[in-house]
């Protein structure tokens, strides 16, 4: 099954990368963020999961 | 690609960019509890180490304290026995200063009584002073009496004297007529009545009359006395008047015991308050001793 719909009627139309678009900013901000939070973690508590 | 599913992206997307907004600022507006922590037990620790020195220092405090606190009860100690002390000192001062107030009373009231004394003796020194002058007046007045009782005795003498010349020659002019009388009375056998009376001879002259013998006439004057000594061997006697009572050198007194006469004496010297003179005729069988009254008149 192809994720595109079929176009009805039999009128085709090209596909839009738009969404794949917004969902790697999506992603890249919540890797940013994650990446963030790590390097904060490790420079004050010296340790990204456990307790100090 | 569905709508729901474009619409699911871009929810998903944007609630994403919503939370890691909101991660990163709690993040970075987050403490830094380690530090926090280290610096705490820091704190702690110093607190700890400061904790001992103050307790460390609160011993010593203590001890301190303590020494400081035995000083300061022996010092109370000395110092309440040295109040003691003092309150006995103060008792004993009170007590000396009562007994100076009244010794001091004492001498206030001896030297009022002294003031009046010598005010007394002040008023009778010049009573004495006015009853000397009074005396002195008086005995120029008894002095003047006394001469003019001289004089008149003076007189009275030179009278007497020619009372007794004038009996002496009518006595012999008596004992002519007398004689006559027996020569008659024998002439005519008659025996005479009466023995012819001799009259002794007397001098006619009259003597002069000193001062010092105008003690003869003392048995005018009456003078009692006693006999306070007596000089068997050397027959001399004192009697216990003087020229004060009006005894005169060559004054003649009885010596008397009793009712009986012992004794005549002539006085030789006079004292203010006593004479002494020479017993002349002495009753025989009786000598005088002192305790005889002695007088002018018998």
């Amino acid at each position: 099954m192809s994720p595109m719909p079929q176009p009805r009627g039999g009128k085709m139309s090209p596909p839009s990368n738009l969404y794949t678009a917004i969902l790697a900013v999506a992603f890249g901000v919540v890797l940013a963020t994650s990446a963030y939070v790590a390097v904060a973690c490790q420079m004050r508590y010296g340790t990204i999961f456990g307790m100090p | 690609m569905s709508t729901l599913t474009k619409v699911l992206i871009v929810l998903l997307t944007v609630f994403s960019i919503f939370l890691c907004g909101i991660v990163v600022t709690y993040v970075s507006n987050a403490n830094n509890e380690k530090e926090t922590a280290s610096d705490l037990r820091r704190s702690l620790q110093s607190a700890k180490a400061k904790q001992d020195s103050a307790e460390t220092q609160l011993e010593e405090a203590n001890k301190a304290a303590e020494a400081l606190k035995a000083e300061l009860n022996a010092k109370i100690s000395d110092l309440d026995t040295r109040n003691k002390e003092l309150v006995a000192q103060i008792d004993d001062v009170k007590r000396q200063n009562s007994m100076l107030m009244g010794e001091n009373q004492q001498q206030r009231a001896l030297a009022t009584q002294a003031n009046e004394l010598a005010t007394k003796q002040h008023d009778l020194a010049k009573a004495a002073q006015a009853q000397v002058v009074a005396l002195q007046a008086e005995q120029s007045n008894r002095r003047k009496e006394l001469d003019e009782t001289d004089q008149m005795l003076l007189e009275r003498m030179a009278v007497i004297s020619e009372l007794e010349g004038k009996v002496r020659r009518l006595t012999e002019e008596n004992q002519d007529v007398e004689a006559r009388l027996n020569q008659y009375l024998q002439q005519y056998g008659r025996i005479a009545a009466k023995a012819p009376v001799t009259v002794a001879p007397r001098p006619t002259t009259l003597q002069p009359v000193s001062a010092a013998t105008v003690a003869a006439p003392s048995r005018m004057i009456a003078l009692n006395g006693q006999v306070t000594a007596v000089d068997i061997k050397n027959r001399l006697a004192e009697i216990s008047i003087g020229a004060a009572a009006g005894v005169r050198q060559e004054m003649k007194f009885h010596i008397i015991r009793g009712d009986r006469w012992v004794a005549d004496m002539l006085i030789l010297e006079v004292g203010p308050d006593k004479a002494v003179g020479i017993v002349e005729t002495v009753q025989p069988g009786m000598e005088p001793r002192a305790g005889d009254v002695v007088a002018t008149n018998l």
